[in-house]
């Protein structure tokens, strides 16, 4: 175990960063299991979805998986990652990374 | 194999070397050796987890799956990609938070149980082995078919195990982490180049993704098979509407209705709980850094499949018609389908690049076998050395004794996989399974997700989960994985069977089911607190963070006084 902690965290705030972070991350979870899921859902029930050409005579399907479903990947990434990191500096740490530091280095002569 | 594609192959292997060399470790440690002295970038970092996880079954398998069965081979590089969501919402910052060296130690000092770390060592070992094996059976493949000639007396297929096996485990043992994360980094960067390169060709000479996929499905997908009067071209039945044909752009040239979702579920969570992956997480400086690493890993992930995928599209339209201004394609295809689908990179490679092209893609399988084997035995070095040798066979040994034993573990396991992997080659298994390297590659993410995702993902946001609990779910994971896949690809049975090669879907919930009941009848350990305050507090990144300013701000300070001091 890491033992860098310096005790600015209390319980009750590790606990509400905690369960807030859980609901961020079932949230997505959810978002991300209804696409995996429902995209081959889409591809044995619906016709259209594999039959139809779009771009350059791509079916909607196909489509999805050359392309839709890794973009998707990313963009549910980066708002997760955004979404969790803004939520952690907000409720813990105290006034946050103000980087008083780096500003109290710089400002040496 | 010729002096253009030798020259290639001999030249990247000569370039990673000469990284591993050149970023050996400074010291003895074993933070230094396991975790590259936890200072590795983001960037850098996402580099090397791609190197570790893009092996062969990546950068051949997928665009051979789309080769041979179109959209259905596509749920593949679906699947990869997507195992690396769930880490990003559900491990990857607090797993590097609480910063230990392996899985088992995670788990052995997260639930304060040696039982536990002991039985997550065993369960490591044998997703490491099932991982490990099939990376040694495809270099000897690659070897065999692309070099073709053995050395001191040895097949093509024994040399390339033992040559791949011996190269990766002398870089290991000599690199540790610090130099296994470069080399990996620019194995990953080198099999990208590979693609883009491939790729940026195939479209150079009019190739139209959209349009081939439109015309491929037109006709009914066709595949060679060998049967008693030769190889024959024979149409695929659809798996979802009997009776029916398969369509390259249409899903169920492989799998029926319930095939696909197990698969891509398998796959995805499987990931979490890859040992040689989640270990490259504890080498991040912080908790924040190891999250913005996986969105970095995402996007490169992304990005690699969707080419790998156009790419097999691209073989299925373009070989048939390169056939008569190539005659050496006469002997690999039947009608202009290869016989073997895992040629389909290496042939585009060659068709459009000649003898250096085939060296490039030759180059880019045996790198992406190299970087994955190179994870799979760091990681269980550090399982064996730290949680097994440093806790239970010699806990007062020194650094340079815990270094040393991480060193020889590596060997040690080098050796057994090669010997396995020597042991059944890729004929043995041909009755049982078209493909023992995509087979078993897949048993390891089976294990993984099965057994250690649920366990893993309970221990990070449940305070309730036990010991007790985490051994019942490894355990029962484990074993229902192994029985459904052993009857799954024994026995031929009709729509439960794909569910059974693919087992995750039913065995992770029931793992995940058994850590919470038998949780609930136990003991939570005692300082489950700290460990919260640890995993999801931010007070050891914002410690990390504020440090590295400080250095970064010395560091100006420093060269600003040196500039004055020179004027």
């Amino acid at each position: 175990m890491d033992d860098g902690v310096d005790g600015r965290d209390t319980p009750a705030e590790v606990d509400a960063t905690f369960r807030t972070l859980r609901r961020v991350a079932v949230g997505y979870f959810v978002v991300f299991l209804v696409a995996i899921v429902g995209f081959p859902l889409l591809a044995i029930t619906l016709d259209w979805w594999s039959a139809s050409r779009l771009v350059g005579g791509m079916s909607p399907g196909f489509l999805m998986a050359a392309f839709g479903l890794y973009a998707f990947f990313a963009l549910i990434g980066i708002a997760a990652a955004s979404l969790s990191s803004a939520v952690e500096a907000r409720m813990l740490g105290g006034p946050g990374p103000s980087g008083d530091a780096l500003d109290d280095a710089d400002a040496a002569p | 194999m010729n002096l253009p594609s030798a020259a290639v192959l001999a030249l990247v292997l000569a370039l990673v070397a000469a990284v591993a060399i050149a970023m050996r470790p400074r010291g003895t440690s074993t933070v230094d050796f396991y975790l590259a002295g936890q200072r590795v970038g983001v960037v850098t970092n996402a580099w090397a987890i791609c190197g570790d996880y893009f092996s062969a079954a990546s950068f051949l398998g997928v665009a051979a799956a789309v080769y041979v069965s179109g959209l259905d081979g596509a749920w593949y590089a679906v699947g990869f990609a997507a195992g690396f969501v769930p880490v990003l919402l559900f491990v990857a910052a607090p797993l590097r938070r609480f910063g230990e060296f392996s899985i088992p130690d995670f788990l052995g000092r997260r639930l304060g149980s040696e039982r536990v770390r002991l039985v997550a060592v065993g369960v490591v070992q044998l997703v490491i082995l099932s991982y490990l094996v099939p990376q040694g059976v495809g270099s000897g493949i690659t070897w065999q078919l692309l070099v073709g000639q053995g050395v001191a007396g040895l097949s093509p297929y024994a040399t390339g195990v033992l040559v791949s096996t011996t190269v990766v485990a002398g870089l290991v043992a000599f690199g540790g982490m610090r130099g296994t994360t470069w080399t990996q980094a620019v194995q990953f960067l080198l099999l990208l180049a590979a693609l883009v390169w491939l790729a940026a060709v195939v479209l150079g000479e009019g190739f139209r993704y959209g349009d081939a996929v439109a015309g491929l499905s037109e006709a009914p997908l066709t595949n060679p098979t060998l049967g008693a009067d030769g190889w024959l071209l024979g149409t695929e039945p659809n798996q979802i509407h009997p009776g029916e044909q398969a369509s390259f752009g249409e899903p169920g040239a492989r799998y029926g209705g319930v095939g696909q979702f197990a698969l891509i579920v398998t796959l995805a969570l499987g990931t979490a709980g890859l040992p040689h992956v989640m270990n490259r997480y504890f080498t991040s400086p912080t908790g924040t850094a190891a999250r913005t690493t996986t969105v970095w890993v995402l996007c490169l992930a992304g990005l690699f499949y969707a080419l790998a995928v156009m790419l097999g599209t691209a073989a299925r339209e373009l070989i048939p018609g390169a056939v008569d201004d190539h005659p050496w394609l006469r002997e690999l295809t039947v009608d202009g389908v290869l016989r073997v689908p895992e040629h389909a990179l290496p042939v585009l490679g060659r068709i459009y690049g000649g003898d250096a092209g085939l060296g490039i893609v030759a180059a880019g399988a045996l790198i992406a076998v190299m970087s994955t084997i190179a994870g799979l035995l760091l990681a269980s070095a550090a399982s064996w050395g730290h949680d097994v040798y440093e806790r239970h066979i010699n806990p007062r040994a020194t650094q340079r004794q815990a270094v040393s034993a991480g060193r020889v573990t590596t060997l040690v396991a080098a050796c057994a996989a090669a010997a396995l992997a020597l042991s059944m080659g890729p004929d043995a298994f041909s009755s049982v399974t078209s493909s023992i390297v995509a087979t078993m590659v897949t048993w390891a993410f089976a294990v993984a997700g099965s057994a250690l995702t649920p366990v893993f993902v309970l221990a990070i946001w449940w305070r309730g989960t036990t010991a007790a609990g985490a051994v019942a779910g490894m355990v029962t994971g484990t074993a229902l994985a192994v029985a459904m896949f052993v009857t799954g690809t024994v026995a031929d049975l009709p729509l439960v069977g794909e569910v059974l090669v693919t087992p995750t879907i039913v065995a992770a919930p029931v793992a995940g089911a058994v850590t919470v009941l038998v949780s609930r009848r136990s003991r939570v350990p005692d300082d489950v607190e700290r460990a919260w305050s640890i995993m999801h507090g931010t007070a050891a990144d914002r410690h990390a963070e504020r440090l590295a300013r400080l250095t970064v701000a010395e560091g100006r300070r420093g060269k600003g006084r040196w500039r004055r001091a020179g004027r």
